[in-house]
């Protein structure tokens, strides 16, 4: 499996960005982050002490509609997990999050949305982290396929999300836990365990599988888990940022 | 220093990192939160319950003397106001009592008192209008949700402009760069005064040589913001006022886009002096 | 809030001061380009333009669909720009400002308008299938002289593009996948872009392909959209204080200059990928052969 590659800080006018290469699906998606910004027209949000997000999900060659409204709901509902809202300068104040898909295919209408959605929040952690938000915990996502025989699929291309009897996309934190879990299609209680062990061995290694389970092999099959992927490309950025003082020490 | 500790949000701080000189109270500065959740692994319950953590992603910096430590994150970030921090606000309208000021884009204003000036009365303040820059410290930032934002240029207990230079900055030109840049620019210029110790503060040695070449010209001076502006002015150069102006302006905003070593900068600022034909 | 921070008055009035010694500061003549870019990505119709600080992506996408009735024998084109926050920080999502609306307006005007697309040759059958094809713009960075570089953007997208083959079999359409059949190229009729010009002082001092400081700064701006041989297919002169009628007479001459030099940097990188292609297919072919 080839890991997931980016580029921190990538622009100019936007307070934090990233641009994201997906390996599988072979879409490139670019994120900006403008945090913490005054949002006209809506100060008087729900909960004034904390901040508000807002999710902007932008398709490569076609207007945005539902399926896209879809997943910024999702990836709101998740970053306001993590996002630390009530810090310094974020209460009342808004986090705009922009993603668009630059390059690569297109979910065309009414096609599964979820094989692009660990994409779609990888990019908006990066982003996020770009931006100096202050966030509680990272995390990393997968989606899994089931196959009619049974067999679990990472990172299915659209075809194979297409004739799969179930699509599952788990999110897990830092710590473990489980963050996200979006299923679609029809599948039982066992075979959604297998799922969630496979997610976790491929966002974070074995180390957090029970112990009881024979998913030793999953490391081999998935190479090193996102997380470490993750961590390394921000470490790389900060390592740039950071190169005179690195040098001058 | 040892090689630099990256940490990511959610981190555990090691704690042989932390300051461990004084038994003053460690100063928790940007990007880091104290967690009282108890510590797994510690089995004693002498040590205390509860664990630092980092909120941002970047460097682990500590300060022995003053016993703080906090991180260093992405240069490219938005200010976020802090009390004490000197920036460089627009005025966006005044009303009876207060300046409304800009300090960064799409953000709510910042609120200047009429009288926070230095020997400001009544009858001898400012009369500042929209578009006018001041340069400015911050005060508060205000307790609660959405709180106000309050500068002054002045300080309040003395009644002087301290540090020199506070008030409204006339003519010249501002500069936009990375707020990272703005604050190694400030540690840069700050320690200048000191006559080298050091060749280069914070890896800068562009405003020393800027300094040097433009002498002979009139000199230049310089306010720096925070918030990621750079104000100069160069009027006593005369004819090549703009030049010189532009000549700080490019080497700034090269050098922000563009790491560069000493060596480097110093060939930078003869390059772009001899492209705007500014004599040295 | 959809509008940038105004500027400073030590901005504004520095940026004129050193227009009138001739001086700009990014050191650039008033008739200079900022340094331009063209990249393109992996799929074909995928660009990227680097002018100076400004940068954007376009996409150009085609599907078969059903021509409007009045017009059975031409495909469809569009042109879709957004701007959303990425772009500035000033702009909002979803909501459509001025800017937006005017820069749509000229990019279609200029090259929609001026058929710079041959739209019948995307005819498939009359009155019941042709292509539409749709250029996205995204704006990836902002700073200046939007218009200018979505032309680019669109341009040089519309000559790299390759449409499926579709043929119609006994009253069938049948649309080959890029890998069954050698992809079409679409069929550009001229290519005209724009090129904008900004006025200071009174009119007396006019420059070239602005910076967004320097926009903002200005007096006026007047637009022309042309091609290489200098067919004025578009001017406007939306807002602003006037503008001497010798400028718009000087500037065009300046104009075709530019159009010429930006039309030969996208031929040079289009070119450039193309070889790129090419060895890169004789590359597969050959390892396909090895694995016969």
């Amino acid at each position: 499996m080839v890991a997931p590659s980016a580029t921190l800080s990538t622009l100019n006018r936007a307070d934090g960005s990233a641009s994201y290469q997906c390996p599988s699906t072979g879409s490139n998606i670019l994120g900006s982050v403008n945090a913490p910004v005054e949002l006209p027209g809506r100060r008087d949000a729900l909960r004034p002490e904390d901040a508000t997000i807002e999710v902007f999900v932008k398709p490569g060659t076609a207007p945005a509609g539902v399926g896209e409204r879809y997943v910024e709901g999702i990836l709101k509902t998740l970053l306001g997990r993590v996002i630390l809202g009530r810090e310094k300068g974020y209460p009342r104040r808004g986090v705009v999050i922009t993603l668009a898909i630059i390059g690569g295919e297109n979910v065309s209408r009414g096609d599964p949305y979820l094989i692009l959605l660990p994409a779609l929040l990888h990019t908006a952690l990066l982003a996020l982290l770009s931006a100096s938000v202050p966030l509680s915990m990272t995390f990393s996502a997968t989606v899994l396929a089931v196959d009619a025989a049974g067999q679990i699929l990472r990172e299915p291309s659209a075809e194979d999300a297409a004739t799969a009897q179930s699509l599952h996309v788990l999110a897990f934190s830092s710590k473990g836990h489980l963050l996200l879990n979006e299923s679609q299609g029809a599948f039982d209680l066992d075979t959604w365990e297998k799922v969630r062990q496979r997610a976790s061995a491929i966002c974070h290694g074995t180390q957090l599988v029970s112990a009881d389970g024979d998913v030793a092999m999953a490391e081999d099959v998935d190479g090193r888990p996102l997380e470490g992927s993750l961590r390394e490309m921000v470490e790389d950025q900060v390592y740039r940022d950071y190169n005179w003082q690195i040098n001058a020490a | 220093m040892s090689s630099p500790l990256v940490l990511l949000p959610g981190d555990e701080i090691p704690s042989e990192y932390l300051p461990s000189t004084s038994s003053a109270p460690l100063r928790l500065g940007a990007g880091l939160r104290l967690l009282s959740q108890p510590h797994p692994t510690t089995k004693s319950s002498s040590t205390p319950s509860h664990v630092l953590t980092a909120t941002q992603a970047g460097i682990l910096s500590t300060d022995n003397k003053r016993n703080a430590v906090s991180i260093l994150s992405s240069p490219h970030r938005r200010y976020i106001p802090t009390a004490n921090d000197l920036v460089i606000a627009q005025i966006h309208h005044s009303s009876p009592d207060y300046f409304h000021c800009m300090i960064t884009p799409q953000a709510p204003h910042a609120v200047l008192g009429q009288l926070s000036f230095e020997g400001a009365t009544k009858k001898t303040r400012p009369m500042l209008k929209q578009g006018d820059l001041v340069y400015a410290r911050v005060l508060s930032t205000g307790l609660g949700a959405g709180a106000e934002v309050e500068l002054a240029c002045v300080n309040p207990a003395t009644g002087r402009a301290e540090p020199g230079g506070l008030g409204p900055l006339n003519g010249g030109m501002v500069f936009d760069v990375s707020t990272g840049m703005a604050a190694r620019l400030m540690k840069a210029s700050s320690s200048s005064t000191g006559e080298h110790q050091q060749e280069g503060v914070a890896g800068l040695v562009v405003l020393d040589e800027l300094g040097k070449k433009l002498e002979k010209a009139g000199g230049f001076e310089i306010a720096i913001g925070r918030n990621g502006k750079v104000w100069v002015d160069c009027s006593n150069s005369g004819d090549a006022a703009v030049k010189a102006t532009v000549a700080i302006g490019r080497c700034l905003t090269t050098l922000d886009q563009h790491e560069l070593t000493a060596a480097d900068q110093k060939k930078l600022v003869s390059r772009v002096l001899r492209e705007l034909k500014i004599e040295v | 809030m959809n509008k940038e921070a105004p500027l400073s008055i030590a901005e504004r009035d520095f940026i004129l001061d050193a227009l009138r010694e001739d001086v700009r500061l990014d050191g650039r003549a008033a008739d200079e380009l900022r340094p331009l870019k063209v990249t393109f990505g992996e799929e074909y119709g995928h660009v990227k333009v680097q002018l100076g600080r400004t940068s954007l992506v376009t996409r150009i996408s085609a599907e078969v669909t059903k021509p409007h009735d009045d017009r059975p024998f031409d495909g469809l084109f569009t042109i879709a720009m957004e701007l959303t926050a990425m772009g500035s920080p000033a702009w909002d999502n979803g909501r459509q400002g001025d800017l937006e609306t005017y820069v749509t307006n000229v990019l279609d005007r200029v090259i929609r308008h001026s058929n710079a697309l041959d739209t019948e040759s995307l005819c498939i059958v009359k009155g019941v299938s042709c292509w539409s094809v749709r250029a996205d713009v995204h704006i990836t960075d902002y700073d200046g002289n939007l218009i200018d570089a979505a032309c680019m953007g669109i341009m040089a997208g519309l000559q790299h593009f390759r449409r499926p083959d579709a043929v119609v079999k006994d009253g069938q359409v049948i649309v080959y996948g890029l890998d069954e059949r050698v992809p079409v190229a679409l069929n550009i009729t001229h290519k005209p872009l724009a090129v904008t010009f900004h006025s200071f002082d009174e009119g007396k001092r006019v420059i070239l392909d602005a910076t967004r400081k320097e926009e903002q700064a200005a007096e006026a701006d007047v637009v022309f959209g042309l091609n290489n041989a200098g067919d004025l297919c578009f001017m406007s002169k939306f807002s602003g204080s006037p503008v001497d009628a010798m400028v718009f007479v000087n500037k065009t001459s300046v104009a075709l200059d530019k159009v010429k030099e930006i039309n030969g940097i996208i031929d040079k990188a289009l070119q450039a990928d193309l070889a790129k292609r090419a060895k890169k297919g004789m590359a597969e072919e050959s390892r396909a052969e090895n694995d016969r």
